[in-house]
């Protein structure tokens, strides 16, 4: 755990959960995996918040599950994004876009 | 319900499994790949699992998201705690048990106080009926006999009564129903009588001025009860039209009462009677009254008071006299009122007791589970979580009881119903409604809280690091568990010895009630109630010579050793007023000062028949006969009140100011008359064959058994007139009955006080068992250093006794202060009985060190080296 990681903001583990899934449905070990993948690049992402996280956003409909034989033939629960997930991503790139959009203006503005 | 919590189930049981499932797929795939790059397997999963940041962890905060969680969360957590007590059952049932005890007893003994003090009468309009009263001035106290003069002034002169109407009546009046003879109670009531109650006929019509005699003659039509139209005559249709006949009278059934309806007391028959009487000083009648609406008690009491204080200026007969307002229903309950609240108060002690001991027992089982708790805790389990699911296992023990204890409460009920004296007002409607249930989900609730919140507390300050440190079942002893334990136990204590006391003083003093010298002897002797009609002279000539013909028979039966007639019973039921008397050849004083004394009829025979010595002169004979002087016999309270330091014998008396003279030809040994813990009052017997009394209840003395003398004097009876009723009853049982209030209450403060004293003995000894585990380690380390067992002993039986001294003191004052609620009860025994109190603390004393002998001996079987190596 690297000093120059930085713990993943709040609400950011929603947005790349739903960002990861609009690829292909994946099971909750291929999403750690990726997380994983991203997490030894920049952000330090606790695994054990993943599985909370899938099981809120599939309460908010924006996720969908089902269980499906998984690449090594077992049987693994694998979740989509619904049509709601995919205009919640949207919505949440589109917020995420101008947030850092303006957070880039404030700090351009000392230069 | 049980669909809707499968529902849940089966759905809940679903998501645990999948998410089961997803974890351990993602866990194994980890641990995988952690393999392929050279873990040994063991390590791999103890790193999948780390990463996870546990897999418990996880799994509660994913619950955490699932959105009917609330709903859940309490199914789950009364699962669990179903899951927990079947596991402990033995603590299960044994809590229910207790509680549901306590909590039926309650329910049982709230049942008859709501319905006899709480509840309104069952009439419209309850609690506008009031009992209007004469108030002695004298006395500072309410009658409820009025004369017919003062009522008909009350009627007339105020205006805030609706209506106010007299009745007057005897129990078992003779009424043949198709030549059949049999006892009824009847009751002379003014035509607007059933108005004050609001009721209305269920056949035929109710009484009406029309209906009432004038000119000296009599009633001839009746309204009868609802059950006895039924009983007697199949139906209330049927019995419309009939003619029954009525002390010897025919007479015309008009009306049937609606179902229920039977005041006062149990009355029969409501013949219509109208007061018509000038005496003043007589008291003939009961005044019933309805308040107008809006009227307040207080308002009309001042109007009455002010009509009964000039009626007092314009006759001097009501010189002492006013008038007074009781609310019906306080008339009726007042004798039973305290009894009621002192048995209330005494099984909610009860109760306080059992839920103190089960907070003692819950606690031990959270001291128990300290670990588990704490483990749970670390796991992740929120503090919240852990007190919710404490007080829901509460709250399943509280449910648990109280289906216990409402099915208890409902057959206590009738235990009650059976048990209570009979003449207890609305015994009949005593059962467990709408109201008592929702007491009782009430109680349990609170009891629930009472004993659940305790332990909750206690595991919500625990020390996690601490309660894991210490390990073991043995939880540990920092916090407030030990004191809070120690407190129940003083209460504990303290409440039995005041329930304990209480039972003391009523069971001495219904001993000595039972022992009371009642100046007769009750043993075999067989009462039979009979009545006489007299509807003519010839009548009345004849009902003397049919008693007299009666009791020669009935001594010439074998084994009948005497026999003889009385008109008032003694221990009877029948309450008059005792009446004034005026000696020969003294002023006759003023009307409410002058002295008064019981008036009796009886044969010659009825001092022998019930062992009564006669101190001076002779008993009644064949002589003494209508036609020769009337004589009296007097009691000794009466020769001491009217003649002392002279002979009574010769002297005159009479009841009233143109009475006929009585000559005393005898003076007789005091009895008590019809409360056996009343002193004997001042008595006239007077001869029955000269006209004394009216009809006589038959004293039978005799070697042989109930059934068989009955039938004898059945078919005597019947051989002479077979118009006229018997019934049959024995001395002992009207003793017996006269006794039924102490009794009752006796009997339950009884039972009250013994359930007490074990529950306290068993909680003592449970703190005690605990307290000695706690301090297992200590007491080796005791051991080791050189403590002898006696020295061990002396340890953890002080350690009790000291807790026991403290609620034995807590409790004697408490006994005190209750004893000024007994007063009232007691029988010739002081509330302040040392000996009574004394008795108590020994009792609970004794059951209290015997509840510490057992934790005290396991304490010295403590082995200093193993009870150490165990550390």
């Amino acid at each position: 755990m690297g000093s120059s990681r930085f713990p993943i903001p709040q609400g950011t583990l929603d947005m790349l959960i739903l960002q990861i899934l609009s690829l292909e449905p994946a099971h909750g070990y291929a999403i750690a995996r990726r997380l994983q993948q991203i997490s030894r690049e920049v952000v330090q992402v606790n695994q054990g918040s993943l599985y909370p996280a899938l099981h809120r956003l599939e309460q908010r409909r924006w996720l969908k599950a089902e269980w499906r034989q998984s690449e090594t033939g077992r049987e693994a629960k694998f979740y989509s994004l619904t049509r709601a997930g995919h205009t919640q991503l949207a919505v949440e790139k589109t917020s995420w876009d101008r947030l850092t959009a303006s957070v880039r203006l404030i700090f351009d503005e000392g230069k | 319900m049980a669909k809707i919590l499968n529902l849940f189930r089966s759905r809940r049981d679903r998501l645990e499994r999948d998410l089961d499932r997803e974890l351990r797929y993602h866990i194994d795939r980890r641990v995988d790949d952690l393999m392929k790059n050279g873990s040994s397997e063991a390590e791999a999963r103890r790193r999948a699992s780390l990463e996870l940041g546990g897999v418990a962890q996880v799994q509660e905060e994913v619950r955490d998201t699932w959105i009917w969680r609330g709903l859940d969360a309490l199914v789950l957590d009364v699962r669990y705690s179903i899951r927990g007590l079947v596991k402990s059952w033995g603590f299960a049932l044994g809590t229910g048990a207790v509680l549901g005890l306590g909590l039926g007893a309650s329910v049982a003994i709230f049942s008859v106080v709501n319905k006899v003090l709480l509840q309104p009468l069952a009439y419209p309009d309850a609690e506008r009926i009031v009992s209007v009263e004469t108030f002695w001035t004298n006395t500072g106290r309410a009658s409820a006999d009025v004369s017919g003069p003062d009522f008909r002034d009350w009627q007339a002169h105020n205006d805030v009564f609706e209506t106010m109407a007299h009745y007057e009546g005897e129990e078992d009046v003779a009424v043949v129903v198709a030549d059949r003879a049999g006892f009824a109670n009847d009751m002379y009531v003014s035509p607007n009588f059933f108005s004050v109650f609001g009721q209305a006929a269920s056949a035929g019509r109710l009484l009406t001025e029309r209906d009432v005699p004038t000119g000296g003659a009599r009633p001839t039509v009746v309204v009868v009860r609802h059950r006895w139209a039924e009983s007697h005559f199949g139906s209330a249709e049927a019995a419309i039209g009939k003619t029954i006949t009525v002390y010897g009278r025919p007479t015309h059934v008009v009306g049937v009462a609606a179902p229920g309806f039977s005041y006062p007391g149990a009355t029969d028959l409501w013949v219509p009677w109208r007061s018509t009487g000038t005496n003043r000083s007589a008291s003939d009648f009961n005044v019933v009254g309805k308040l107008k609406a809006g009227v307040a008690l207080a308002s009309a009491q001042a109007q009455m008071r002010t009509i009964g204080d000039n009626l007092s200026r314009q006759h001097p007969e009501n010189r002492l006299k006013t008038v007074s307002l009781t609310p019906l229903q306080e008339r009726l309950t007042g004798n039973v009122q305290v009894m009621l609240w002192v048995l209330m108060g005494a099984v909610i002690a009860v109760l306080l007791i059992a839920c103190a001991n089960i907070a003692n027992l819950m606690l031990a089982r959270a001291v128990v589970r300290t670990r588990e708790i704490a483990l749970r805790a670390a796991l992740g389990a929120g503090r919240s979580r852990l007190v919710r699911q404490l007080l829901t296992e509460s709250a399943v023990l509280g449910a648990l009881a109280a289906v216990v204890g409402i099915l208890l409460a409902s057959l206590l009920v009738r235990l009650l119903v059976a048990l209570s004296p009979a003449n207890l007002p609305r015994l009949d409607e005593v059962r467990v409604d709408a109201t008592v249930l929702l007491f009782a989900l009430g109680l349990s609730f609170v009891s629930t809280l009472f004993f659940g919140v305790v332990p909750a507390i206690h595991a919500s300050r625990l020390d996690l690091s601490d309660a894991l440190k210490q390990g073991g079942a043995k939880g540990t002893t920092s916090g407030s568990g030990p004191r809070l334990r120690a407190a129940l136990v003083v209460a504990e204590v303290a409440l039995s010895v005041v329930l304990l006391s209480a039972a003391g003083l009523l069971l001495r003093s219904f001993e000595r009630l039972q022992r009371v010298d009642l100046g007769f002897t009750t043993k075999r002797v067989l009462v039979a109630y009979t009545q006489y009609a007299v509807n003519s002279p010839e009548d009345r000539l004849n009902r003397p010579r049919f008693y007299a013909d009666l009791l020669e028979r009935l001594r010439a039966v074998p084994g009948v050793s005497a026999a003889a007639g009385v008109a008032f019973l003694p221990m009877g039921r029948e309450l008059r007023p005792a009446s004034d008397y005026f000696v020969e050849g003294r002023p006759d004083g003023q009307p409410g000062e002058r002295p008064k004394a019981e008036y009796n009829g009886i044969t010659p025979g009825y001092f022998e028949t019930l062992g009564i010595p006669i101190r001076a002169g002779r008993d009644f004979d064949r002589t003494d006969t209508p036609e020769r002087p009337r004589v009296a016999i007097i009691n000794e309270t009466l020769a001491r009140a009217a003649f002392p330091g002279e002979s009574p014998l010769g002297k005159q008396l009479r009841r009233g100011p143109k009475a006929p003279w009585l000559e005393i030809v005898g003076v007789v040994a005091d009895t008590r008359w019809q409360d056996p813990s009343q002193p004997p009052p001042a008595v006239i017997f007077a001869a029955s064959a000269q006209g004394a009394g009216g009809s006589l209840s038959i004293l039978v003395r005799t070697s042989l058994d109930e059934a068989s003398l009955s039938s004898t004097l059945r078919t005597l009876v019947n051989d002479v007139n077979p118009t006229v009723p018997v019934r049959f009853e024995t001395m002992e049982k009207l003793f017996a009955d006269a006794l039924a209030y102490p009794r009752f209450r006796t009997q339950l403060i009884g039972a009250f006080g013994a359930i007490a004293a074990l529950l306290a003995a068993v909680g003592i000894f449970s703190v005690l068992a605990y307290l000695v585990g706690q301090r297992t380690r200590e007491i080796a380390v005791r051991r080791a250093v050189g403590a002898q067992t006696a020295d061990v002993i002396r340890l953890v039986v002080g350690q009790g006794l000291r807790l026991v001294a403290l609620g034995l003191v807590l409790g004697l004052a408490g006994a005190l202060a209750v004893a000024r609620l007994l007063e009232g009860l007691l029988y010739e025994i002081s509330p302040w009985d040392v000996a009574t109190y004394l008795g108590a603390l020994t009792v609970l004393g004794v059951a209290a060190l015997l509840a510490t002998v057992i934790p005290a001996i396991r304490a010295t079987t403590i082995a200093p080296l193993i009870a150490l190596q165990q550390e």
